[in-house]
């Protein structure tokens, strides 16, 4: 079998995914750290709605920068998010079966399910699971929702977060991300590694602390006027704002190891109070059509 | 004749997806000791229970478990003979009614004597049910009671556990029982027996948890000594590896020397933590080589060794960049940084917390007579002790605090015992943790702990019940852990006041509560740390003779402790009795006394002969027992005292009135009293507390 391209990847997991009832939904266009802030996951987690989504979302971690010189770790990478509510009993065999569409022979592999409670302080969601890693490289996160925005969920739904670049290492026995094949010849590097030394720069060093600092405080406040006024995604696109500014003043060095608890209490509870109007008003309108 | 059969082996095996590796062995436990508990209940008897697991599947399978419920028998006592039969043995209608509400005819009742006479009663048997219908219900309480540090739920079934339950499978002999449990399915054996399966099994696998973690032990060592390497297995990641493989395979992988220039600590983390790959090393130096257990034959051995090489360098890449950037300035160059890194909100921040480290070390050295040279190396290590927490390797890694600091002291031709003092005055982390053994480190540990407390109970915070984010409590158990343990003789309330002080004359407690009451301070901090004494005294010994010794003074902590020993070992003893019966008479007096000033004994006002008696005896031996609690002679203390004042108290207080009319005499025998009782429980215990004091 010829060695799936990053983009032949994604084609793939959402070919398999489709065919096991899911939408596949486009990336959320705000920045986030991870598949989980997009609303198809925080919001469709609560409620009695069944519900079943995949998508590429790209995420940003400000503190993973490492100026393109590390072979692991990046300050923007691509999440392939799925999240089937309520679970089914075979989910990991099924999951397991995703890998196997992807051409991993996991006879001659080994994947091992290692105990990993992931938690989001930021959204308030935590669950219970593991890393999925293979030949030990960690490409997935799977994980059984039991609250989100601190809401204990009715339904508990599964959420399995790929690593692609990961993943994608280990197809293309590459060791280095930036050496991997995007398609036809070009490399990831080719269309990040600029990217990947400017943020890390930016990030690091440019990033303007008074800037953030005081756009942090302005998206609070707008989040906080706009989710009392029922207007719940506005609301939560300047909650991810929020968290995002948070995260540069984090990689900046800007935020005291004890401050830090405090603005993670802050981002928070902006998303408990959106999580609590969606439940209140949202549920009833969203998605009406949707059968699943 | 064709015995029926009434035994048979059971077994149960719980499928489940992967449980966390250090959740198996304590469910196996659980899960062996409920069985034995509830067969026991339920009168089943049985042979032996043995369980086993892997991450994957709990099983226990228990040997010639009796397929009936053993019979029992059950005395039902009724109305006494005389009421329900009449004088000819007829029964009468309550003899009749007895009979027809036990469901019974009336000559199967019977007469018994009992202590009041003559009763009817019944015998009743309780019909045994079969094992299979018992098994039904009890299997389910039996899961559900494992417990777990962790448990979730997956469906809207209620039932919870660590992870989702796959299926259940119950065979008695060969047949399958079906057990509701949640939504989980019924799997189902089909046509062999307990025994049988459980051979089945162990072919696929190594089921054993034991077996299979001595075979992982035994590869492990060969491959050590083939390769001339230091035998040693990390028990922990042993422990773990052994539930994460159930057919352990080894695989010897290596990666670049360069990376050996990273501080072995650091290694053994990114290999053992992150990795859970075993180190190898040589003369107790690491070597580029580890050994990765997987699971199953079969795989490709080649590529994985590999991709197992390649994921640890990168990892460590990161951390030998780290490195680099770290040694190329001595760590003091680190220190000044310290002014911009907050150590708690309200109190200041970490160099100004060194400096207080700095005076508390040395006033500790001071107290206990360290030598000069040694104290010019604690203050240097206290200087040094926060430094790494700004470096970029301990920011990467923060579970490396400390170990850094010293690997970076070293590096920065520091002494070894500066270095090692940085180590370890982290020392305990935790409740069962190593304790520092250098005078160095315990030293920096103790002026530590006892700055953070004082400063975090000086800025208002406080534990709640069981909640007690910044570490007060551990911070107290760990003080007196040390200070136990080196032996330091050092007064608790002069180190209070000295660590209260130096917030004041520093950063100062500027707004806080006790910027102006320091003695309150004091006392809040004095309680904690009792606290955690009573928590640190053995459980074997009683809890009302800690609490008598805490009554008494508690500065000298090596001393508490001594007491506590000595007085447990006597307290059966008849004199020990007697000194606590004169200390619960004095008290009892001087409790009536309460808000009285009662001063100082005036010989010329004592009256009565056995007064007088009284005080000659305390006269007479008074010293003597100061001097032997003075040479922590416990024992001889107890025992003079008892024997001193039991015998004379007792025919005082039979004879004279102590709170007599004249108020002078009143005065003087309570001070008399007062003298009594303090010369014992100031320094030695307030045995006045102990329940129910019989000489």
């Amino acid at each position: 079998m010829k060695k799936l391209t990053f983009q032949e990847v994604i084609e793939k997991l959402n070919k398999f995914w489709s065919d096991r009832e899911c939408l596949i939904v486009e990336p959320i266009d705000t920045e986030v750290g991870a598949g989980t802030f997009h609303p198809a996951t925080f919001f469709q987690s609560l409620g009695k709605k069944r519900w079943r989504a995949a998508y590429v979302q790209p995420s940003r971690r400000p503190c993973d920068g490492r100026y393109a010189d590390n072979p692991l770790r990046l300050q923007h990478y691509y999440q392939y998010q799925v999240i089937i509510k309520p679970t089914v009993p075979d989910i990991r065999k099924i999951y397991l079966d995703s890998l196997k569409a992807l051409g991993i022979d996991l006879k001659a592999h080994e994947a091992r399910f290692v105990e990993d409670d992931w938690e989001s302080p930021t959204l308030g969601a935590s669950g219970l699971g593991w890393e999925v890693w293979l030949d030990s490289l960690e490409i997935t996160q799977f994980t059984y929702f039991q609250q989100v925005a601190g809401i204990e969920l009715d339904l508990v739904p599964c959420e399995i977060t790929y690593g692609l670049e990961r993943i994608c290492m280990f197809i293309q026995e590459k060791f280095n991300l930036f050496d991997l094949e995007w398609h036809n010849g070009v490399t990831y590097g080719d269309i990040h590694k600029q990217h990947e030394i400017e943020y890390s720069k930016y990030n690091f060093e440019e990033a303007s602390i008074e800037m953030y600092s005081k756009m942090f405080e302005y998206f609070e406040k707008e989040a906080k006027r706009l989710v009392d006024k029922g207007l719940v995604y506005p609301a939560y696109s300047f909650v991810l704002k929020a968290s995002h500014a948070f995260n540069v003043l984090d990689a900046r060095g800007a935020i005291s190891q004890n401050e830090r608890p405090r603005y993670i209490a802050r981002v928070r509870g902006l998303a408990k109070r959106c999580a609590e109007v969606y439940l209140k008003t949202q549920t009833t309108l969203h998605f009406n059509n949707v059968k699943m | 004749m064709i015995m029926a059969k009434n035994i048979s082996d059971f077994l149960l095996e719980i499928n489940v997806e992967e449980l966390p590796a250090g959740y198996v062995r304590p469910a196996l436990d659980k899960l062996k000791n409920a069985f034995v508990e509830r067969l026991s209940r339920e009168r089943i008897g049985h042979g032996d229970i043995s369980v086993f697991g892997t991450a994957g599947a709990l099983i226990c399978y228990i040997k010639d478990m009796s397929l009936k419920q053993e019979e029992l028998s059950q005395e039902i006592s009724g109305p006494p003979k005389k009421i329900a039969f009449d004088e000819n043995d007829n029964p009468t209608p309550q003899g009749i009614g007895f009979a027809k509400n036990q469901g019974v005819d009336i000559k199967d009742l019977k007469i018994k004597q009992m202590p009041k006479g003559e009763y009817v009663f019944i015998v009743k048997k309780i019909k045994s049910k079969p094992a299979k219908e018992i098994l039904r219900s009890l299997i389910p309480e039996i899961v559900k009671s494992i417990g777990f540090p962790k448990t979730m739920k997956w469906d809207d079934s209620g039932m919870r556990f660590a992870r989702p339950i796959e299926s259940i499978a119950v065979l008695l002999d060969k047949e399958n029982i079906k057990i509701k449990l949640g939504s989980a399915p019924a799997k189902f054996i089909k046509s062999t027996s307990a025994g049988a399966y459980l051979k089945k099994l162990e072919k696929s696998y190594i089921l054993d948890q034991d077996k299979r973690k001595s075979e992982i032990y035994n590869m492990i060592k060969s491959i050590q000594k083939k390769l001339g390497m230091d035998e040693y297995v990390d028990k922990n990641l042993l422990e773990e590896t052994n539930f994460l493989v159930k057919s352990p395979v080894l695989m010897i992988g290596d990666f670049d020397k360069k990376y050996l220039a990273i501080p072995k600590d650091v290694l053994t983390a990114s290999m053992s933590k992150h990795q859970r790959i075993f180190t190898l090393s040589k003369n107790n130096k690491l070597v580029n080589k580890f050994i990765a257990v997987i699971d199953g034959k079969g795989r490709n051995i080649a590529k994985m060794k590999k991709q197992y090489a390649n994921i640890l360098e990168a990892r460590l890449k990161d951390s030998l960049f780290f490195y680099n950037e770290d040694i190329k300035n001595p760590l003091s160059d680190q220190t000044p940084k310290l002014k911009d890194l907050i150590f708690q909100k309200d109190l200041g921040n970490m160099f100004e917390k060194i400096q207080r480290l700095e005076e508390l070390s040395s006033f500790i050295s001071e107290r206990i007579n360290i030598d000069a040279a040694k104290r010019e190396d604690i203050r240097k290590a206290a200087y040094l002790c926060k430094s790494d927490l700004v470096t970029q390797m301990v920011g990467e890694f923060p579970s490396l605090q400390g170990v850094m600091g010293m690997e970076y002291a070293l590096k920065s031709g520091e002494k070894k015992s500066v270095a090692i003092a940085i180590k370890e005055h982290y020392l305990p982390k935790g409740m069962d943790d190593d304790l520092p053994e250098t005078i160095e480190g315990a030293i920096l540990a103790i002026s530590d702990r006892i700055d953070n407390i004082a400063g975090l109970l000086g800025s208002g915070i406080e534990p709640k019940g069981s909640f007690d984010p910044f570490g007060i409590r551990r911070n107290s158990h760990g003080l007196i852990q040390i200070i136990k343990h080196k032996g330091f003789r050092i007064n608790l309330t002069g180190l209070i006041d000295k660590a209260i002080e130096l917030y004041n004359s520093r950063v100062g407690f500027k707004t806080l509560p006790y910027k102006s009451a320091p003695e309150e301070l004091r006392k809040k901090v004095i309680n904690y740390i009792k606290e955690r004494l009573e928590f640190l005294a053995p459980d074997t010994m009683p809890i009302e003779l800690k609490q008598a010794v805490l009554k008494s003074d508690c500065n000298d902590i090596v001393g508490v402790f001594k007491r506590v020993e000595a007085l447990s070992e006597i307290s059966a003893e008849k004199y020990f009795l007697k000194a606590a019966k004169v200390c619960e008479r004095t008290s009892n007096i001087l409790k009536g006394a309460k808000g009285e000033n009662i001063g100082a004994v005036n010989e010329s006002l004592l009256k009565e002969d056995l007064e007088k008696e009284v005080w000659k005896a305390y006269s007479a031996n008074s010293e003597t027992i100061k001097n032997l609690i003075k040479e922590e002679r416990y024992k001889e203390a107890t025992k003079a005292y008892g024997e001193t004042f039991f015998e004379a108290l007792h025919r005082f207080f039979d004879n004279v009135l102590v709170n007599a009319e004249d108020s002078a005499l009143r005065g003087n025998r309570l001070a008399m009293m007062q003298a009594i009782n303090k010369l014992y429980t100031n320094d030695v215990a307030d045995l006045a507390m102990l329940p129910q004091i019989v000489v």
